[in-house]
């Protein structure tokens, strides 16, 4: 088994009342990368920062390379590259001065340096962008120099908060092959999110999160094992009656079948060729049948059944 | 890894545009704009000191005679006398060779000016003054001679007074001390790069300041580089108002230029370590903060008279341990302590004020940020 980098134990953390971590337990191990998803409030940014000591917790202990976490670890902070949700950069610095500086604060040695923030800005693709003030990079190119700000002392453990906010579908899959690569490389990765798709594409393991708790935990077939729903089936009908809807819900395996606004919905638990016996039923009846899909569980839908609501915010 | 932090402090302080409008650019233009304000009357007050007036009839009264020769004596004479008769003096007035006549009369002196400006009303600040002395003791002769003595001496002890304080050996000029007051306020917006040197180093007030404290590099070292590149940028900002005021405006800072950049050096770091100690204070925005900081300053500035003269002096008469205290004060009264005394005394303490004021503010600061988990971000 792989070592421990990251362990979380009992983590409470209260803004006066409200529980904002309640006994929070994680453990991360080397190479993973590692999705802590959940929607806005649920958590997420308060444990990175409890994480990387920045913020001060009411109980629990966090080890990091199996030793305790505090403001004064630098050798442990030396092995952490962190992107925050913020951009945080100099703008009255060019992109390779960001860069150098950031990079500077964890490596002393100038040459070595230089090849870092070379290999950096080549890895997020600014080759072209070296002499850019921030404020003249679009909002992309902004969050890859945050990316790059971030990486460029080749981290051993790598922290993304949400780092694909407000960014365009390039930059973000840009980004996310970027951290791919990473992980490649050796870099354990602990990656934020509310996007389900993007932690689905790229983390090998997630913790959900919810209102400070953590909901469930593993790899993402494991999560989809965890919940009733193997196979949700939507067919575009007309004329479906009670009587024909009630006989879907009593096929093998169905656990749902609802009818509304000329679609019918039914959700399947474990069995084959749910599908196949669906559109049986609806023939039998010679119903004429439109648009016909078959959608195996998301994240949201664990997020949904484990919690009674969705996992992105409707502004989202 | 300290220069690394300096130099990239220093270069990003050298391209803010907020630096350069605020510490360089405003403070020229308003000396500029005082320069351009005070112009017809600066040079005027260049040669007030030596008013030229006719003196009519001085054989009607050898007490004015006594004065104005000892104002003479005195080496700084406020008045370049003529003794002519009144027709003299008419044609001199009428020449604008003098600014006014002063007629001698055996009681009182009469004023004839042919204008209204400072010289002239300096000329019947004289003879009022003149008339009203002459007027104590001619009452004190009718009412107990006895007393004349007594009372001349303490109107001569009200000469001796002036007589004796050390005027500076060079500069006097009253409107100096405007744009002294000029580089005093300049010296004090360097607290406003002051605070980003707590804003740009704390996690719960800027997201640089979060990754700062991500980093390996121990608080005060990032600290240290931050305050001292601020010391830095605040001194050339000062060196160069102080320069453009004394040799692009031509403003008399006498012949200790030294001690007054020295003065203006010390005055600016106070003011970045100022706005140092208030942004490492509490919890607040680092909005909210710049908003307190400059009201803190207002208020420091109003209380040492930058906007209302005479609130210093009616500081100093009531509670005079604020002027001690506030930072605004001690700075304008290191440069009034230059353009006034001719020994170093009262400038050295106000220098030696000023450093133990640095050290106290920069001090709390290092306290107040080092080493620092939050209980919000």
């Amino acid at each position: 088994m792989a070592n421990t980098v990251v362990k979380i134990d009992g983590l409470v953390k209260r803004y006066k009342d409200l529980i904002a971590l309640d006994h929070l337990a994680l453990e991360i191990r080397e190479g993973e990368v590692f999705g802590l998803l959940g929607p806005n409030g649920s958590g997420k940014t308060t444990t990175i920062n409890c994480l990387l000591s920045l913020l001060a917790y009411d109980n629990g202990s966090i080890e990091i390379f199996g030793k305790p976490m505090t403001p004064t670890s630098y050798d442990i902070k030396r092995e952490i590259g962190i992107i925050m949700q913020n951009v945080a950069v100099f703008d009255e610095l060019t992109v390779y001065d960001n860069i150098d500086y950031f990079c500077g604060l964890y490596i002393t040695d100038k040459a070595q340096r230089k090849q870092y923030v070379d290999e950096a800005i080549k890895f997020v693709g600014l080759e072209d962008f070296t002499k850019f003030y921030p404020k003249k990079l679009s909002g992309g190119l902004l969050r890859r120099l945050n990316i790059a700000c971030g990486i460029a002392h080749k981290p051993k453990l790598i922290i993304l908060d949400e780092p694909t906010v407000a960014v365009d579908p390039q930059s973000r899959n840009k980004i996310l092959e970027g951290i791919e690569e990473l992980n490649r490389q050796g870099a354990t990765i602990i990656y934020t999110s509310h996007y389900m798709e993007e932690v689905e594409q790229i983390c090998t393991r997630i913790a959900i999160m919810d209102k400070g708790h953590k909901v469930a935990e593993g790899t993402k077939e494991e999560l989809k094992k965890m919940i009733k729903n193997t196979e949700t089936i939507s067919v575009e009908v007309r004329g479906l009656t009670d009587e024909i809807r009630e006989q879907v819900a009593s096929l093998p395996h169905v656990y749902l079948a609802e009818y509304t606004d000329g679609i019918l919905k039914v959700c399947c638990s474990g069995g084959k060729h749910n599908l196949i016996r669906v559109l049986g039923v609806l023939q039998e009846h010679e119903l004429h049948i439109g648009r016909v899909y078959s959608e195996l569980p998301t994240l949201n839908d664990v997020f949904l059944e484990i919690t009674g609501k969705a996992l992105r915010d409707k502004e989202d | 890894m300290f220069l690394h932090n300096l130099k990239y402090e220093l270069l990003a302080g050298f391209r803010a545009k907020e630096l350069v409008i605020w510490l360089l650019i405003f403070p020229i233009a308003l000396a500029v704009l005082f320069k351009v304000a005070f112009g017809d009357i600066y040079e005027k007050y260049e040669v007030f000191s030596s008013i030229p007036a006719a003196v009519v009839d001085i054989d009607r009264n050898p007490s004015l005679k006594s004065v104005l020769d000892g104002m003479e004596s005195s080496g700084e004479p406020l008045m370049k006398v003529t003794y002519t008769d009144e027709e003299g003096a008419k044609e001199l007035l009428k020449k604008d060779d003098v600014e006014g006549i002063i007629y001698a009369g055996a009681d009182q002196l009469t004023l004839t000016v042919s204008g209204q400006g400072m010289s002239e009303t300096l000329l019947k600040t004289f003879c009022d003054q003149y008339n009203k002395n002459a007027k104590i003791i001619t009452d004190t002769a009718k009412k107990d001679p006895s007393k004349i003595a007594a009372v001349t001496s303490i109107l001569m002890k009200e000469t001796n007074a002036v007589k004796d304080a050390k005027l500076v050996r060079g500069n006097s000029n009253y409107y100096d001390e405007y744009f002294y007051n000029l580089i005093a306020m300049v010296a004090l917006f360097g607290a406003l790069i002051g605070l980003t040197v707590a804003v740009d180093n704390q996690a719960n007030l800027s997201p640089l300041g979060a990754r700062k404290n991500c980093s390996p590099t121990p608080k005060s070292l990032s600290l240290a580089a931050s305050l001292i590149s601020r010391f830095v940028l605040q001194t050339l900002c000062m060196t160069i108002s102080v320069t453009f005021e004394c040799f692009v405006l031509k403003i008399d800072f006498g012949d200790r230029l030294g001690l007054v950049y020295l003065a203006a050096i010390l005055a600016g770091i106070l003011g970045v370590s100022i706005g140092f100690a208030v942004g490492s204070i509490g919890t607040m925005e680092a909005k909210l903060k710049q908003t307190i900081l400059t009201s803190v300053l207002m208020i420091f500035c109003f209380l040492s008279g930058l906007m209302d003269a005479g609130m210093k002096q009616r500081i100093a008469e009531n509670v005079p341990f604020i002027n001690r205290i506030n930072p605004a004060a001690v700075i304008t009264d290191s440069f009034h302590a230059l353009n006034v005394y001719s020994d170093t005394k009262v400038y050295t303490e106000k220098i030696i004020t000023m450093l133990i004021m640095t050290a106290v503010f920069s001090m709390l600061g290092f306290i107040l940020t080092r080493r620092r988990k939050y209980a919000s971000l």
